[in-house]
């Protein structure tokens, strides 16, 4: 870190940047054709029906709700890495919170789309904006259904903005050492920013204030999406504990994506001198005390329905354990709490590979953990004639390779045309360390 | 600011130096008129006496205005449809304070945007004048204002404080 300079991250930022050889546009094409098949199994489904998709009888919240909690977890470490942990002035997020906000970005749209592919008739989904209908009858602002739609699209908002901004005196930078059309664009892009003082006096001010405003905002979101379960009575559904466990979650996953997409991202731009490997060091021990945080959830659960003596509760865990989804349940329990405790050995957190296959094992569990959930708990409820089982089909299938297909092609896309590293907080970083 | 007063610019390599630049340009009684840099300093700003920043109050009226709408839109939806149902109020706080949440947050968050725009006055066209493209990777850029006949000794002066060029440019 001493050795860098100002300008020395300049150039490293700046090289990223340039022209992109075949092997980036061959992963493009690669991943645009995953998107396009996605979207096409979402248009076969709006024209054959929702009966398409495996949800049926009792389970009627498949992998689409699966996927747009999983994604919205994704998005939350994001304004963790740049909102709560600029508030607390940890110096190792400067580096990655410039690919964890973007992550944020794409995630929170990406989880977005979900509700509109699993509301079946797409075009209906004017029903949940704040809008009467024929009958002059409005949404119902008691039903954590709208405070969802409320929450994610001011989540969306606000994550949008706050990465722009971020963006900005970057921008200027490269429009400074431009040249042409690219010049132009940088020009509009950057808003005219000339680093006077008396803009950066602001821009700070704003910049926290944002940050100070997303900490509240990333903590509720989760617990509101989490009440779209804690609300109904279902049994594995209803408890107090959701919000904060569903919030603890969310880091956990993100935190594991940022691995997964940073790694890859320091290997490939030569960011050793940037992306350090005490910053990877420090996002694996976030996720060994996150997965602690997980882990004790799990066995709260499993404490509370055995405490409580209620019979259904009980047979609730008992089945998630040992019924028809056991595989997927210890999937999730193996991944998210007993794999990452491996980031406890010194010699497993400071070397890339394990680093990165752990971070992959971590996202396959907290899908699986959102499975377990939604459609654990819905496929096991009150009455034993009506218990079923779920298992999703090729067009949920399809859908869903074409939503990780979209997220890694905007993501790529980003990497090659925008600052992946913030240079603005790296440089204020060595000036606070000289 | 004298109306013919020219503008020069010295360009210096770190925030030290910069500093140490204004306030020996301030004493000789030169106007220093704007410092661009590549981060955000205090010393800097302290130096050149820029007021606080009034950034916080367009976010606090944003967060009043979406927590009174948030509480308004379900309570007037709410209204619309007067029927009690199992004995309970048509107006349900508890639930309501969730949408006065978010909309607190996004609305303080529209505000903190509005104060962007006119505090840090972006979009600006302008921006290119005076400004030394430099300035937005390593180097620090002092613009001072000086009358036509001092030109030469403001130069000398930047030049004494460690300046790396000179850019000149008549106002």
């Amino acid at each position: 870190m001493s050795q860098l300079t100002f300008e020395t991250i300049n150039t490293t930022v700046l090289d990223t940047l340039s022209r992109p050889g075949k092997a980036y546009w061959c992963i493009i094409c690669l991943l645009f054709c995953g998107v396009i098949m996605g979207a096409s199994c979402w248009a076969y489904q709006i024209f054959v029906g929702v009966g398409v998709a495996g949800m049926n009888t009792p389970v009627h919240w498949g992998t689409y709700l699966i996927n747009f909690v999983f994604w919205v977890g994704i998005a939350h470490s994001g304004t963790l890495i740049s909102a709560i942990l600029f508030l607390f002035r940890a110096g190792w997020r400067n580096p990655i919170a410039r690919a964890a906000e973007t992550m944020t970005v794409f995630a929170v749209c990406i989880a977005g789309l979900f509700p509109f592919i699993h509301l079946g008739r797409v075009w209906l989904v004017f029903y949940m904006l704040p809008i009467p209908n024929q009958r002059t009858l409005w949404p119902n602002f008691q039903s954590p259904l709208i405070f969802d739609v409320i929450a994610i699209s001011t989540y969306l908002t606000v994550s949008s903005l706050f990465w722009y901004t971020g963006l900005l005196p970057d921008l200027a930078i490269i429009r400074d050492r431009s040249q042409g059309v690219r010049k132009k664009i940088f020009k509009v892009l950057s808003l005219g920013w000339s680093g006077r003082t008396g803009q950066w006096m602001n821009y700070s001010r704003a910049y926290l204030l944002f940050a100070g405003l997303a900490t509240p905002l990333v903590i509720s979101v989760h617990s509101v999406v989490s009440w779209d379960f804690a609300l109904s009575v279902t049994p594995g559904w209803h408890t107090t504990i959701f919000a904060p466990y569903f919030v603890a979650g969310a880091i956990h996953s993100g935190l594991a994506m940022v691995l997964t997409l940073c790694i890859p991202l320091r290997k490939i731009f030569k960011y050793e001198a940037l992306i350090t490997m005490d910053v990877l060091e420090s996002i694996a021990k976030t996720i060994v005390f996150t997965g602690i945080i997980v882990g004790f959830s799990y066995a709260t659960e499993l404490f509370i329905a055995w405490y409580s003596h209620n019979s259904i509760e009980m047979e609730t865990f008992w089945w998630r354990a040992f019924g028809h989804y056991a595989p997927e349940y210890w999937i999730m329990v193996i991944c998210n709490t007993v794999i990452p405790l491996l980031y406890l050995s010194k010699k497993i957190r400071t070397h890339v590979i394990p680093l990165f296959i752990i971070s992959i094992f971590v996202n396959i569990g907290m899908w699986f953990e959102r499975f377990v959930i939604i459609a654990g708990s819905v496929a096991h409820d009150f009455l034993p004639n009506a218990w079923g089982h779920y298992s999703p089909t090729w067009v949920e299938g399809g859908i869903m390779v074409g939503a990780f297909c979209l997220f890694f092609f905007l993501f790529l896309l980003f990497v090659k045309h925008l600052p992946s590293v913030s240079m603005t907080e790296m440089k204020e970083m060595i000036h606070k360390v000289e | 600011m004298n109306t013919d007063a020219i503008i020069v610019t010295g360009l210096y390599n770190t925030q030290e130096e910069t500093l140490a630049a204004v306030e020996k340009i301030q004493e000789k009684g030169f106007e220093v008129t704007e410092v661009h840099s590549p981060i955000p300093s205090n010393a800097l700003a302290q130096a050149l006496d820029r007021k606080k920043s009034r950034i916080g109050w367009f976010t606090l009226t944003g967060g009043l205005i979406g927590f009174f709408s948030g509480f308004a839109l379900p309570v007037f939806t709410s209204t619309r449809w007067n029927l009690i149902v199992s004995g309970k109020p048509i107006l349900s706080w508890i639930p309501f304070f969730v949408i006065a949440f978010e909309f607190t947050i996004l609305f303080a968050v529209l505000g903190n945007v509005v104060g962007i725009v006119t505090q840090v006055g972006l979009p600006d066209p302008d921006y290119e004048k005076n400004y030394d493209p430099e300035c937005s990777g390593s180097l620090y850029g002092i613009e001072v204002a000086s009358p036509p006949e001092n030109a030469d000794s403001l130069r000398d002066l930047l030049d004494e404080t460690g300046s790396l060029k000179k850019q000149r440019e008549t106002k």
